[in-house]
């Protein structure tokens, strides 16, 4: 539902036809243009833009749309109970994988001008997941078939629950994936729905290893895809009888059979956990806890003792 | 103070405690605790701040890897010499296996042990204690246990594949298991509880103790502090194969310098250990 951010739209609005606005804003984007006309072209790599797509002169549009955007106050619409900020960082789209993408490669169809509001569920879902379609084809394609594009087109009480592009990458500040600033990121963006999951990975040394920077160590989509992910019972998933040993040898590859059989997600105190790791678990806790409080204790006293006879400072030793 | 004391240049007879070799397999021992400590924990404890400060500090993870198995390989060069060495002692009778001077615990550790809460509540004297405590005794052979199964789940870890080719996959986890588990007690054990404690934090050998350096103690400190073997000794006429003239001062000094810097470290260290383990539960 919309929120309280349309008085003040139509406020902005009206404010925008103000010739004097205008002129200040025409006198800024052409700046721009002129500025970014000289920036470097997007490196090469990635889906490339598709040749018919009708593409507006980029920094001119952008900066349009950012006129009102990247106003901090313009609000937030509130759609299916939870809100979402209109505020678009300039600098964080900037610097973004489509930092020199006009606005409307994804919001197709919105003009600058006052435009039609539209802040419904099903333009957010378009959003977030069809207009990605236009220029990552293949991912969406993947995703379509997996577990979680599935659920979301299933029209269940569950598909709400599903992710869309936008809940693993975001919207205006997508970055590149192959760095090791967003695969360590991967473990909280599937921890929003799979906390349980995120925290038994963390305690294997693959968890650790990318938490604390290690570029190398499995993070959970080197396991169970991204764009790909199906249940681990299913016989196309990474992980399935068949394929599991092939997972694993990418990083792994003396790995055998056996290998693939090391739990990755199990609470080695949970009575849950295969009964040799939870007797292993609770002695070490049991001693643990024994071998601490008895050697706390002995210490304390030993020193309270010391203190008391005065044998700590005294001259000429004992 | 054993170095309060020392420092006087009138000590002219010493105890020997620890030969060469016992002193140079401690040197293994402590160098490669330490490095195994500070590239190991900081993992167990990944979501520290200190952690990741340490981990960047050493060159990432991969680096403190290689130093964890570089010390890893130390660690079991001094077990290895160590039991050989308890071998050769047994197979050649070098000295007595059981009884009050030996490192085997025995009834009097436990009488000596309620002794000593006795003294700690003021409800006795101070028992006269062996040469070794059972404290002592403990830290050994907690160490010693300890090094077989967190040196025996460590390359299991180190050879995961080679591992699972002889061994089910849950073993890896059964490994993971001891090895972070065994790796915090000895840890508390070595760095807080026992070991620390006995070589700093005791009236005896506040601030530090500097035996296992040098290897000696001034006599009279052995008598006050070792009363049982010192009678032993008096009695079966033993005394002078551990008495012997000090070593000169220079020596004397150097081994100072070690125990000082040796403690500043160790301080250090296990300063930074506890923070790292508290950061996540008060943050
Ligand atoms: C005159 C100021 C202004 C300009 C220029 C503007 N917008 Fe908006 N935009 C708004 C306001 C105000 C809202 C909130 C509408 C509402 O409450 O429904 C909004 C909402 C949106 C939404 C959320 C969907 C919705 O309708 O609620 C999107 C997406 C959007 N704008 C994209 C753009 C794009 C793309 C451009 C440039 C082509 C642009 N806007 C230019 C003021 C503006
Ligand atoms: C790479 C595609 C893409 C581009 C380019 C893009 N957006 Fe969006 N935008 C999205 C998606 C996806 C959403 C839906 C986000 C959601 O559901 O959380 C969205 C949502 C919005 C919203 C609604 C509020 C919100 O943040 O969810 C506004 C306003 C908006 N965009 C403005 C802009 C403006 C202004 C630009 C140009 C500077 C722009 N967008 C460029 C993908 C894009
Ligand atoms: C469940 C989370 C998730 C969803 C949903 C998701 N992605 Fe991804 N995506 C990832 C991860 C993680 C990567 C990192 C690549 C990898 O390591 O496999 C990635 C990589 C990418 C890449 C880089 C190229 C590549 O394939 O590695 C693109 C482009 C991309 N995603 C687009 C999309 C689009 C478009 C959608 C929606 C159809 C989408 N993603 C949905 C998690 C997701
Ligand atoms: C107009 C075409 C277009 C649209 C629409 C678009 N992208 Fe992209 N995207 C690109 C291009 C081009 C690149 C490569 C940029 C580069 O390499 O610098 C890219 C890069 C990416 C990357 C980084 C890939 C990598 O190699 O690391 C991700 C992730 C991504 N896009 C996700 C999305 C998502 C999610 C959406 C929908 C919200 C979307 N894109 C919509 C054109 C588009
Ligand atoms: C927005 C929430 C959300 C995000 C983010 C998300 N998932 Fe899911 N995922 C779900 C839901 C909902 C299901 C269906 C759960 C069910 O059927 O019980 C699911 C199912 C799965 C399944 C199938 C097995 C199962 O539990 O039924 C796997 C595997 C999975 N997700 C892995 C991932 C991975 C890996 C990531 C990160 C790249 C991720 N998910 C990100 C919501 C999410
Ligand atoms: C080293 C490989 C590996 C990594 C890394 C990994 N997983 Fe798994 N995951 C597995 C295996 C194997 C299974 C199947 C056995 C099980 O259920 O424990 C599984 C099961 C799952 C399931 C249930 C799937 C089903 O069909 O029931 C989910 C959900 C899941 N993982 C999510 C995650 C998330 C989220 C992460 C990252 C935080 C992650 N996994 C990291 C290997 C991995
Ligand atoms: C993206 C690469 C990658 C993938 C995929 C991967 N691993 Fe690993 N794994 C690593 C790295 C890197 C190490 C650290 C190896 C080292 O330092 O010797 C590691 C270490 C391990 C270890 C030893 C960790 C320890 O110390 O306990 C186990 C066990 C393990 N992986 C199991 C698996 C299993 C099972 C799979 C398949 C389900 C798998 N891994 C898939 C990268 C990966
Ligand atoms: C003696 C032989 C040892 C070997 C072969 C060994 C080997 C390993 C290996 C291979 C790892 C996996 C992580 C990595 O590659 O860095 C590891 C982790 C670790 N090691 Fe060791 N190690 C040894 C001794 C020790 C000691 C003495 C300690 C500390 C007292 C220690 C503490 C740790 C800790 C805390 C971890 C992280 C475990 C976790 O994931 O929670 N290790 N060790």
């Amino acid at each position: 539902m919309v929120g309280g951010a349309r008085n003040s739209a139509r406020e902005l609005a009206k404010e925008f036809t103000f010739s004097s606005g205008r002129a200040l804003f025409l006198a800024f984007s052409t700046l721009l243009i002129v500025v970014l006309a000289a920036a470097p072209a997007p490196a090469a790599g990635g889906a490339p833009l598709p040749q018919n797509q009708p593409v507006a002169p980029v920094t001119d549009f952008t900066q349009r749309c950012l006129t009102c955007h990247s106003q901090p106050y313009l609000g937030q619409v509130e759609v299916d109970g939870r809100a979402k900020s209109l505020f678009v960082d300039p600098t964080a789209y900037k610097d973004s994988v489509h930092g020199l993408l006009p606005c409307n490669a994804c919001h197709t169809g919105f003009t600058p001008d006052p435009h039609q509001m539209v802040s419904n569920a099903e333009f957010f879902a378009q959003t977030a997941g069809e207009a990605c379609r236009n220029c990552h084809d293949d991912q969406f394609e993947m995703y379509k078939q997996s577990y979680h594009g599935t659920l979301s087109r299933s029209g269940s009480a569950e598909s709400e629950k599903a992710p869309l592009c936008v809940d693993c990458h975001g919207s205006h500040a997508i970055q590149k994936v192959n760095t090791l600033a967003y695969r360590q990121g991967i473990q909280d963006v599937c921890g929003r729905c799979h906390g349980g999951r995120e925290a038994t990975y963390l305690d294997t040394y693959h968890g650790k290893a990318v938490t604390l920077g290690r570029q190398a160590a499995a993070t959970c989509v080197d396991c169970h895809g991204s764009h790909s992910i199906l249940p681990v019972a299913n016989p196309q998933s990474t992980l399935s009888q068949a394929n599991i040993l092939g997972t694993c040898r990418r990083c792994h590859p003396e790995a055998s059979k056996g290998f693939t059989t090391f739990l990755v997600h199990i609470t080695p105190t949970s009575p849950k956990a295969p009964l040799v790791v939870f007797l292993v678990a609770m002695f070490y806790l049991v001693l643990i806890i024994a071998v601490f409080s008895f050697g706390g204790v002995h210490t304390l006293l030993y020193i309270y003792r010391g203190l008391k006879d005065g044998l700590y400072f005294r001259k000429g030793g004992h | 103070m054993t170095m309060g004391t020392d420092a006087k240049e009138g000590v002219r007879l010493v105890y020997r405690r620890f030969s060469t070799f016992h002193r140079f397999n401690h040197y293994l021992a402590m160098l490669s605790f330490f490095g195994l400590v500070l590239t190991g924990i900081p993992l167990k404890f990944k979501e520290s701040y200190f952690s990741k400060l340490l981990i960047d500090g050493l060159g990432g993870v991969e680096a403190a890897g290689f130093i964890h198995r570089t010390m890893a390989v130390i660690n079991i060069l001094y077990f290895v010499l160590e039991t050989g060495y308890m071998v050769y002692y047994v197979a050649a009778r070098k000295g007595p296996i059981f009884g009050d001077d030996s490192i085997v615990p025995g009834k009097k550790d436990w009488q000596d042990m309620k002794g000593m809460f006795r003294w700690f509540f003021g409800r006795g004297p101070k028992p006269a204690l062996n040469r070794f405590t059972y404290w002592e005794k403990f830290d050994y052979w907690a160490l010693f246990a300890g090094t077989i199964l967190i040196g025996g789940s460590g390359l299991m870890m180190w050879f995961p594949e080679a591992t699972a080719r002889l061994l089910p996959g849950v073993a890896l986890n059964v490994a993971l298991v001891v090895h972070s588990n065994e790796a915090f007690l000895a840890t508390g054990v070595i760095f807080i509880f026992v070991h620390f404690f006995s070589a700093h934090g005791r009236p005896e050998s506040f601030p530090a103790d500097e035996v296992i350096f040098s290897g000696y103690i001034p006599v009279e400190h052995y008598i006050h502090e070792r009363p049982l073997e010192y009678e032993n000794r008096l009695k079966n006429g033993t005394l002078d194969q551990v008495v012997t003239p000090a070593p000169p001062a220079p020596r004397r000094r150097l081994f100072r310098w070690i125990t000082g810097l040796v403690t500043l470290f160790a301080f250090l260290a296990a300063t930074y250990t506890l923070l790292l383990i508290v950061w996540p539960l008060v943050s």
